[in-house]
């Protein structure tokens, strides 16, 4: 295994029901300090990879790895003490919660170290000042947009080192969505290494540093990003299969 | 009978109390755990009869019974859980399967207590001195103003707990979002484990209360008081601890106001039409928050 790979799924295979078969053998590669990007149709498996990713499924055959060391059925809140953060599809957010008290919760794994607490919440607020304006209003009383940022500051106030993003502008209006585009692009900058789910197939390609395009639960290639504007024969197969040309 | 109807507000707060509790347990149950708790009632009556073996055998009140019920019964509220919840999870189906496990769990206990203190209903001789207090026009039994006293300062600690403590919001928070709170690096496990023995406390706790508040209990008593708290919840909101509180205190007043203006067994049915009203009209309940998916 090389030595940049963070996290790994190893000939995976995920079913709901005892089974239905979501994931089918697939297997795919992290790179530490890259943007990986998971693209594909609906129903591809895209989030059902990423929940695997971070133990929110367990794989009934293959493996889940972190560091190379195997970790199959190590249970989510486990992953944040090795670095790694997760923004899901759905909401996230305890909407009934004041902005700052859902940023308390994500410091649960070591909530006793006070000054830890504090810097975490005030990366936060650094990064997105909008949670210290309304840091004492519910999460749900704020904009879907607001609501975003804070699940992304929720992450990143861990300083992890991986963040597993799904979907990030779902139901966003798009002059933000281009914010946090470009946020997500700088996070390699800040030594964050990103695994990007989205349906948004141009501005995850944009972005991405490498590839894997999932059909019905398998890979159905991958590649660094660069490879596929070069190939013809890819990026015809590429939009084929999202509905998206990569600009050669 | 102004005072006829003053006695039913009393008394439906005294009874509505103990109503509140019931459901607070249970609404953390489901909304945590997603386990419906159909034992609860016989949970609840195993604190009647704690309090009644420590009184006769031991001479120990019932207010003295309240930490002993309280720390024993969180303790086999915490064992209790690893050895059924757990494993609910591998089902397909855990909400159903668990209603069915605690059905069984409640006929168990039931059984084991028909078997302990056969069925005979007993209560508990103890009389507080003054033996009833005057409050404005009314009279009220000493041991039902203290079991109301309890149970405001119960619900309180509970409330402080659940809204000023980062525990008690990561529970609130695990009601909201199941999901979400794992992510938070919130061991799910733990909390609920957590969550089932408060709620036993509270059952423990609650079972004390019942021996003050009402004339007898039996080793059948535990499924009245089950339903009782499943129509509180339901009249509260799913997951919702404060809206099964108020519905807990509304559901009190409405049965003893209704005792005082209907015949006994008109009266009972007036609980049942609320909560069939609720369903059909109303079904998140009076409040708003629900329990997350």
């Amino acid at each position: 295994m090389p030595d940049d790979i963070v996290m790994e799924l190893r000939q995976v295979s995920v079913a709901y029901h005892g089974d239905i078969r979501i994931l089918q053998e697939l297997s795919l590669a992290v790179r530490a300090g890259k943007i990986t990007g998971i693209i594909g149709p609906n129903g591809a498996g895209k989030s059902t990879a990423l929940k695997t990713l971070y133990g929110l499924l367990r794989p009934i055959e293959g493996d889940v790895l972190i560091d190379g060391a195997v970790v199959t059925g190590l249970p989510p809140w486990r992953f944040i003490d090795r670095g790694i953060a997760m923004v899901p599809q759905n909401r996230s957010l305890f909407n009934e919660l004041s902005v700052e008290d859902n940023l308390r919760l994500a410091c649960w794994s070591f909530r006793r170290d006070r000054a830890r607490v504090e810097a975490a919440l005030e990366r936060a607020y650094t990064q997105f000042p909008i949670l210290k304006e309304r840091r004492k209003q519910p999460a749900g009383a704020m904009s879907g947009g607001q609501q975003r940022f804070l699940e992304l500051g929720r992450a990143l106030a861990l300083k992890p080192r991986v963040v597993l993003l799904d979907e990030p502008t779902a139901m966003i209006a798009p002059r933000l969505s281009t914010e946090i585009y470009e946020f997500i692009h700088g996070l390699p900058a800040q030594g964050i290494t990103v695994v990007l789910v989205d349906q948004n197939v141009r501005q995850c390609v944009r972005i991405a540093d490498h590839l894997y395009v999932l059909e019905l639960g398998r890979n159905k290639v991958d590649g660094a990003t660069a490879d596929f504007a070069q190939d013809e024969q890819l990026r015809n197969l590429i939009a084929e299969w999202v509905d998206y040309r990569i600009d050669a | 009978m102004e005072i006829l109807v003053l006695n039913g507000i009393v008394n439906g707060l005294v009874v509505g109390g103990v109503y509140a509790l019931i459901g607070m347990s249970l609404t953390l149950l489901y909304g945590v755990l997603r386990v419906v708790n159909f034992a609860h009632g016989e949970m609840v009556i195993g604190g009647s009869f704690l309090a009644y073996v420590l009184f006769h055998a031991a001479g120990i009140p019932p207010l003295l019974a309240l930490p002993v019920a309280a720390v024993s019964f969180f303790a086999l509220g915490y064992v209790a859980y690893y050895l059924l919840i757990p494993r609910l999870a591998r089902s397909d189906d855990p909400e159903s399967m668990s209603f069915l496990m605690m059905y069984g769990v409640s006929i168990a206990l039931a059984a084991l207590m028909l078997l302990l203190f056969e069925a005979d209903s007993r209560s508990i001789d103890y009389t507080f001195n003054p033996i009833s207090m005057k409050i404005g026009p009314v009279y009220v039994s000493t041991a039902r103003v203290v079991a109301l006293a309890i149970t405001i300062v119960v619900s309180a600690a509970v409330g402080l707990f659940l809204f000023a403590t980062l525990p008690g919001k990561a529970l609130r928070a695990a009601i909201m979002n199941r999901e979400a709170i794992q992510i938070m690096g919130v061991d799910i496990v733990r909390l609920s484990a957590f969550a089932f023995a408060l709620a036993t406390g509270l059952a423990g706790i609650t079972g004390v209360l019942v021996a003050l508040v009402f004339p007898a209990f039996n080793a059948f008593s535990g499924p009245e008081y089950s339903i009782i708290g499943f129509i509180v919840i339901v009249l509260g909101g799913l997951g919702n601890p404060i809206g099964a509180l108020l519905a807990g205190v509304a559901y009190g007043l409405v049965e003893q106001l209704a005792t005082v203006f209907l015949p006994q067994a008109l009266a009972q049915i007036v609980g049942f039409g609320l909560l069939v009203a609720v369903i059909l009209f109303r079904n998140a309940g009076f409040m708003r928050w629900r329990v997350g998916r």
